[in-house]
C-alpha cells in the first residue's frame, strides 16, 4: 500500500509486471487510430476501420502466441 | 492523369506536423483528421510514459529508443529535457542517472526511480511506435496524395444519389 501512496503518474512506472500482456489492447487501439486516421478516405468510416484493425492485430498476436506455444511446448520436445 | 500529377507539396503543413502531431493536417483544412491523428499518437506517447514512467524517454541512457521517439517532435524533446534536467541524480561516477528502485529508498532526493523489465520495454515500445507513426503523419501532411477511392462494395452500398458518375 505504501508504494501506491508514493506513485506519481507519468513519472513512476506502473506495477504491471505480472499483467504486462494487457497493454497490447491499448497499444493496438492507439496504432489503429493513428494509422487509420491517416489512411481512410473519409472519417465517417474511421470507427469501424479502427475497431477492425484492432481486432485483427490482437487476433493475429493471439494466433502467433498459440503457434509458438505449440511449437515450443509440444513439437520441439518430440525431437528429443 | 497519373497519381504523380496529383502530388501536392505543402511546406507549412510539413513544418506544423513536425511541431505537434496532427497540426499539419489541421492546417491543411482537415481539422477532424488532425485531431484523430493527435489522439492516436499523443495517446501512445503519453500511454507509454504512464506505463513505463518518464524513464522510458531518455536521450542519454536509451539513445536508440530515443531516435524513434524523437519522431513525435518537441513533445519528446521536452519530456527528455524534464527527465535529464529535473529528475536525474548524480550516480557513483558523478554522471547524472535515474536511480534504481532500491537506491532511492531513504535518500529523499530522487523523485523518480528507474523502470525495469517488461514495464520498461512496453513503455519504450509505445513511445517509439508513436514516433514512427508521426513520421508517417508528417509525410502525409507535407506531401499530399489523394485519398484512395472507396471500394466498389462501399460505392454499391451507398444510396443512389450519393454515387459519383
Amino acid at each position: 500500500m505504501n508504494h501506491l501512496l508514493a506513485y506519481t503518474p507519468f513519472l513512476d512506472p506502473l506495477d504491471l509486471h505480472d499483467a504486462w500482456w494487457i497493454t497490447i489492447l491499448p497499444l493496438a487501439l492507439g496504432i489503429s487510430l493513428a494509422y487509420k486516421a491517416i489512411r481512410v478516405p473519409t472519417l465517417d468510416r474511421l470507427p469501424r476501420e479502427v475497431v477492425l484493425m484492432t481486432v485483427q492485430t490482437v487476433g493475429a498476436m493471439v494466433l502467433l502466441s498459440l503457434a509458438v506455444y505449440v511449437m515450443v511446448e509440444l513439437l520441439i520436445p518430440l525431437l528429443w | 492523369m497519373t497519381r504523380k500529377e496529383h502530388l501536392e507539396f505543402n511546406p507549412l503543413a510539413l513544418v506544423l506536423a513536425c511541431v505537434l502531431p496532427g497540426l499539419g493536417h489541421a492546417a491543411r483544412g482537415e481539422v477532424r483528421r488532425g485531431l484523430c491523428i493527435a489522439a492516436g499518437i499523443l495517446g501512445l506517447f503519453f500511454g507509454g510514459m504512464l506505463i513505463g514512467g518518464i524513464d522510458v524517454v531518455d536521450r542519454v541512457e536509451d539513445k536508440w529508443w530515443f531516435l524513434l521517439q524523437a519522431g513525435v517532435g518537441p513533445t519528446a524533446f521536452a519530456a527528455d529535457a524534464v527527465h535529464q534536467k529535473m529528475l536525474k541524480v548524480p550516480g557513483p561516477s558523478g554522471r547524472p542517472q535515474t536511480p534504481l528502485p532500491g537506491a532511492a529508498a531513504g535518500s529523499g532526493a530522487p523523485r523518480i526511480t528507474k523502470s525495469l523489465g517488461r514495464v520498461n520495454e512496453v513503455g519504450s515500445l509505445y513511445t517509439a511506435l508513436a514516433g514512427m507513426l508521426n513520421m508517417i503523419a508528417i509525410i502525409d501532411a507535407g506531401w499530399f496524395f489523394p485519398r484512395p477511392r472507396p471500394s466498389r462494395r462501399a460505392e454499391a452500398a451507398a444510396p443512389p444519389g450519393a454515387r459519383t458518375a
